[in-house]
């Protein structure tokens, strides 16, 4: 700080020690001035809502009493002592992890049996991405008639019962709705984690395959010890997308499909949110209802982490 | 891109190749099946809907659904509707490009404090999802006086900048530092190479992030169901959702509520075709083809 004779203090920012290696440029104007819009934005739409949301749980603001009214913890015991809701915790639960897991499991399946090159490769690859083009909605109205009960109707129960099989009433069903529901919401994950999968599966070398074959591995023996261990890094970011896509489904087909049915069957927690804050308007108790809603979130990902350090190790 | 792992070595990798191509065939047209069965009830009759077994190649077409699907007693979709759902997905789509593509350059490029603050924000912002801020955010939208508007509809969304901009990020932060060192040497300000540098050399990010954007924003049902519950600002996953649940799909016959299906799934899927490489640049960084 030797700069005594410049009247402005240009350096006030600088650190008395500067960094080794690095400039001492700032930008903070011009950065402030390019990024400002995209902060004032996700301030305004994502961050106030965010802490808001925390602030508004301790709070009962039923729409009809004008002001929020603080409550101190009040929602949080009513939620441990609400029924419904650890009903419904336990079917998202449910709902997350018989879906993930097959989704985990089908789409590397899928993404080794057309990680090859032949002549139709593109457009086959196609048929395996293009739902994903398709969204919870337009996918319910299909899925809706595919699961149909009922003599002449349903395209599945016409297969299955080909089978000799029985089948079940699916959506109306206390134990096959939840199940249905995951059908569909696996099916419509599948394009994405395949394409990850298929990523990470072409960053295997040929050779390394080859020199495999050629020592006799067989196909079981080369997935253990080559292709798993190529992919395994994936499987993380698979899950994590698939755990977002899962969140976002239990609310858009229960809402559209079941609404919570039959008997809260498929009501899930972002559902019960839902219902709590649009249809009763417990605006504070519902808010107290999505912290618990990130928590499992969060829980759900750090589960993640440990088990990709343990699978990374 | 692998090559064929069989190659010409001997008959019995020819035929191991055969079935591999066979399986992942079949595996491509399950897959894509309640596509098909979508398709095709679309083209039938309701009484070929309802035949056992049921037909997988309609005997006769019937184009008239796509028409039913738009006007009569067994309207679906009111043009109103798919003028909504374009509107919504250029406005919010288009917004949010630039808040990315220009919150990106600055945290890639330039140096100001709390860089790593905001950064850290967005990131976190990923795991959040809209349902569990829905409340709140519906209530700084009402405050605004923007619930049953366009900018209501838009905005908040156009907002959830996290993962545009960390794309962004991503993508700029990997061009030379020279490049930007030497547009500043020349007297080039932010601005100009925003415009001039960051923008043309960021085309194939861009790309990517077009291709998961326009399909989440089109396909999006949450926030317009409470942004939008006045009948006259109505998406299409709004409309497809009041013929879904059950019990009101009853009104309309099947064979139009098929055909009302593809019409609001059909530019999503030629969008999807067309941008198909991007989109997988996108979700997987590169190394797909």
């Amino acid at each position: 700080m030797t700069q005594v004779t410049n009247p402005r203090p240009l350096n006030i920012r600088v650190p008395a020690a500067p960094l080794p290696s690095r400039t001492t440029r700032r930008d903070g104007r011009a950065a402030a001035l390019l990024i400002g819009p995209n902060l004032l934005m996700f301030t305004v739409f994502v961050v106030v809502p965010i802490v808001g949301g925390l602030a508004l749980s301790f709070t009962t603001w039923d729409i009809t009493n004008g002001f929020p009214k603080w409550v101190g913890l009040a929602n949080y015991h009513r939620m441990f002592a609400d029924p419904l809701v650890w009903q419904a915790v336990e079917t998202t639960l449910k709902f997350i992890v018989f879906g993930v897991v097959p989704t985990i499991a089908i789409s590397l399946g899928l993404a080794m049996l057309i990680n090859f090159k032949f002549r139709f490769v593109s457009v086959v690859r196609s048929l395996y991405l293009i739902p994903a083009a398709m969204s919870f909605a337009a996918s319910a109205v299909v899925w809706r008639y595919i699961f149909l009960d009922g003599p002449g109707y349903g395209v599945l129960d016409y297969v299955i019962s080909r089978f000799g099989i029985t089948p079940p009433d699916w959506l109306a069903s206390q134990s096959w709705a939840l199940p249905a529901l995951d059908i569909i919401t696996v099916w419509l994950s599948l394009p994405t984690a395949t394409i990850l999968y298929l990523a990470a599966l072409q960053r295997i070398p040929d050779s390394v395959i080859e020199a495999a074959q050629l020592d006799g591995a067989g196909p079981l023996r080369r997935a253990r010890f080559i292709v798993w261990p190529g992919v395994r890094y994936m499987t993380v970011l698979v899950a994590i997308i698939a755990l977002l896509s899962f969140t976002n489904g239990s609310f858009d087909l229960v809402n559209i499909l079941t609404k919570g049915d039959p008997i809260y069957a498929t009501q899930t927690l972002v559902y019960y949110i839902f219902v709590n804050g649009f249809s009763f308007g417990f605006f504070g108790y519902a808010a107290a209802l999505s912290v618990l809603q990130i928590a499992l979130v969060g829980g759900i990902l750090i589960v993640l982490r440990l088990l990709s350090k343990l699978l990374n190790r | 891109m692998t090559r064929s792992s069989g190659g010409t070595r001997g008959i019995s990798t020819r035929t191991t190749r055969r079935i591999r191509i066979f399986f992942a065939t079949i595996c491509g047209l399950l897959l894509a099946s309640p596509l098909l069965y979508m398709l095709a009830g679309s083209l039938m009759s309701n009484s070929q809907l309802s035949v056992q077994p049921p037909q997988v190649i309609p005997s006769s077409f019937h184009f008239a659904n796509y028409s039913d699907a738009f006007s009569g007693i067994t309207q679906v979709i009111q043009p109103r509707s798919f003028l909504n759902s374009v509107i919504f997905t250029v406005g919010a789509v288009g917004l949010q490009w630039v808040l990315c593509i220009s919150g990106g350059l600055v945290i890639a490029k330039m140096r100001f404090r709390s860089r790593n603050l905001i950064t850290a924000m967005f990131a976190i912002s990923l795991f959040i999802p809209l349902i569990t801020t829905l409340i709140p955010t519906f209530i700084v939208t009402y405050e605004l006086r923007m619930i049953n508007t366009y900018p209501g509809l838009i905005l908040p969304i156009a907002a959830q900048t996290g993962f545009g901009t960390l794309l962004f990020r991503q993508y700029i932060s990997q061009m030379p530092e020279e490049l930007f060192d030497a547009a500043r040497i020349d007297g080039a300000n932010w601005w100009t190479i925003f415009r001039r540098l960051a923008v043309p050399l960021a085309k194939p990010a861009t790309a990517a992030y077009f291709a998961i954007s326009v399909l989440t924003a089109w396909n999006m049902y949450l926030w317009p169901l409470v942004a939008a519950e006045g009948g006259s600002l109505q998406v299409l996953t709004q409309t497809l959702a009041v013929v879904g649940t059950t019990g009101q799909g009853e009104v309309t016959p099947q064979n139009v509520i098929f055909a009302s299906v593809v019409i609001v799934t059909l530019p999503m899927i030629l969008v999807f075709i067309a941008v198909q490489r991007a989109f997988i640049r996108g979700l997987a960084g590169s190394g797909v083809e």
